[in-house]
């Protein structure tokens, strides 16, 4: 397996940033509620750093995902009619704007709340606006409606990956394992 | 004979030239008092929006007097929720400690147009001795401002308490700066 893709075959950079940010996406959705559901404190913070640094790390990724998606070709969905093909790339392309609405969001909540971010307790961010109590309302709102239209479009994603799987048999999910 | 020489007294003492004292009130629009915690070594910027000071010089115009009280409710750091959090009762406790108020009658000239000012801060039930450096600069016949900056640290204060106590997210030392203008609101003898 090569690391670029073919029309056939996922290669293993599109893999591994696949599962990477699978996994860390999976972490972020329990670790945002908790963190929230604490009151303040010294823990709550330490959370709300591993909240944000996985966060940001997930856009890094996705950055570079995007990069590698649009420099080389991707393999042809499988054994769809046209209309699932359609669904299948408008759910890709909604689980690409999450990734770059959730981590905005989640930094312009903190910069609004005046919290500065620090990167895994190194590397600090710059704001990306200054106090504003409004605009932190706002964000935090978009923050979370994201958070539920990304559960729901999991739910689809991953459904329709078990369904190529399982029921059709096909090698949809094989192809984009290892 | 004890009349001539009572109003000769009061004659040699009025015979010297008009010096006198000044007070100078802190304008409020124009005046500020600015705090910064740190979080992760990184500061949060607030204000205390609500303060008022009075400084006193006396004839050679040299600082006499500086009395500062701050309204410690209108700690703002720009956020509603972060100032909720600041008022409760381990970190300013502000339903007990609504005000603060620092008193120096105590001054050392430390350069041009600079002074240290030693005085009493009283601040959340506790009185500390502190010292604090400002800079002093005429801007017109009757205002003046008054600049200057320092380091506290909060456990001094018991502010964060419990397990904010170790300084390890919320850092003890807060920086504390003021640019306040004062009028000169009356001179006497
Ligand atoms: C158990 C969880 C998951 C499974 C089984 C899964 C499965 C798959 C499979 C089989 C593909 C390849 C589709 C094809 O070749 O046509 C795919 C693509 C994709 N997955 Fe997942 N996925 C999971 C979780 C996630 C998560 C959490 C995200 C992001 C939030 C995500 C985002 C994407 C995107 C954006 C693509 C499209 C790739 C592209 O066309 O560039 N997946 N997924
Ligand atoms: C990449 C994926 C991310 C996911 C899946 C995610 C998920 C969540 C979830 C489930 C919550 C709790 C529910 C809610 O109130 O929204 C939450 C809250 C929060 N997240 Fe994220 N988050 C992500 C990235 C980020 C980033 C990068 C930041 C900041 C740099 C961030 C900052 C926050 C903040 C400040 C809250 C609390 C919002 C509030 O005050 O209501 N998040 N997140």
């Amino acid at each position: 397996m090569g690391i670029g893709n073919t029309s056939q075959q996922w290669g293993w950079l599109s893999k591994t940033l696949h599962w990477l940010t699978a996994v860390l996406i999976f972490v972020q959705i329990p670790l945002g509620f908790y963190a929230e559901s604490l009151k303040l404190s010294p823990l709550k913070m330490d959370i709300f750093v591993w909240h944000k640094s996985l966060g940001i790390l997930v856009f890094l990724l996705l950055i570079l995902r995007l990069l590698w998606r649009i420099k080389g070709t991707i393999p042809k969905t499988v054994g769809a009619s046209l209309i699932q093909q359609y669904l299948a790339q408008a759910a890709h392309c909604l689980l690409y704007g999450l990734m770059v609405l959730l981590p905005i969001s989640g930094w312009i909540t903190s910069s609004a709340a005046n919290i500065p971010i620090k990167l895994f307790w190194l590397i600090p961010l710059p704001a990306l606006v200054g106090p504003d109590n409004a605009l932190k309302s706002l964000a935090a709102e978009v923050h979370e409606i994201s958070v539920f239209v990304l559960l729901a479009v999991l739910i689809l994603h991953i459904g329709a990956a078990l369904h190529h799987h399982l029921l059709l048999r096909d090698n949809t999910l094989k192809r984009m394992w290892f | 004979m004890k009349i001539i020489r009572f109003l000769a007294g009061l004659f040699f003492l009025l015979s010297f030239p008009a010096v006198s004292a000044t007070d100078w009130q802190s304008d409020s629009a124009n005046s500020h008092l600015y705090f910064a915690p740190s979080y992760e070594g990184m500061a949060i910027n607030g204000a205390f929006k609500q303060f008022s000071t009075t400084y006193q010089t006396d004839s050679q115009g040299q600082p006499d007097s500086l009395r500062v009280n701050i309204a410690i409710t209108s700690a703002d750091l720009g956020n509603s929720d972060l100032n909720e959090a600041i008022g409760a009762i381990d970190w300013f406790n502000i339903s007990d400690f609504p005000q603060a108020q620092f008193i120096s009658e105590e001054f050392s000239h430390s350069g041009d147009g600079a002074f240290l000012a030693k005085g009493t801060l009283q601040l959340k039930g506790f009185k500390k001795t502190i010292t604090v450096p400002f800079r002093w600069q005429a801007l017109s016949e009757d205002s003046a401002s008054m600049t200057g900056e320092l380091i506290l640290s909060r456990n001094d204060f018991s502010i964060g308490t419990g397990e904010w106590a170790s300084g390890e997210q919320i850092g003890l030392a807060v920086k504390v700066w003021f640019d306040v203008v004062f009028t000169a609101s009356k001179t006497h003898l």
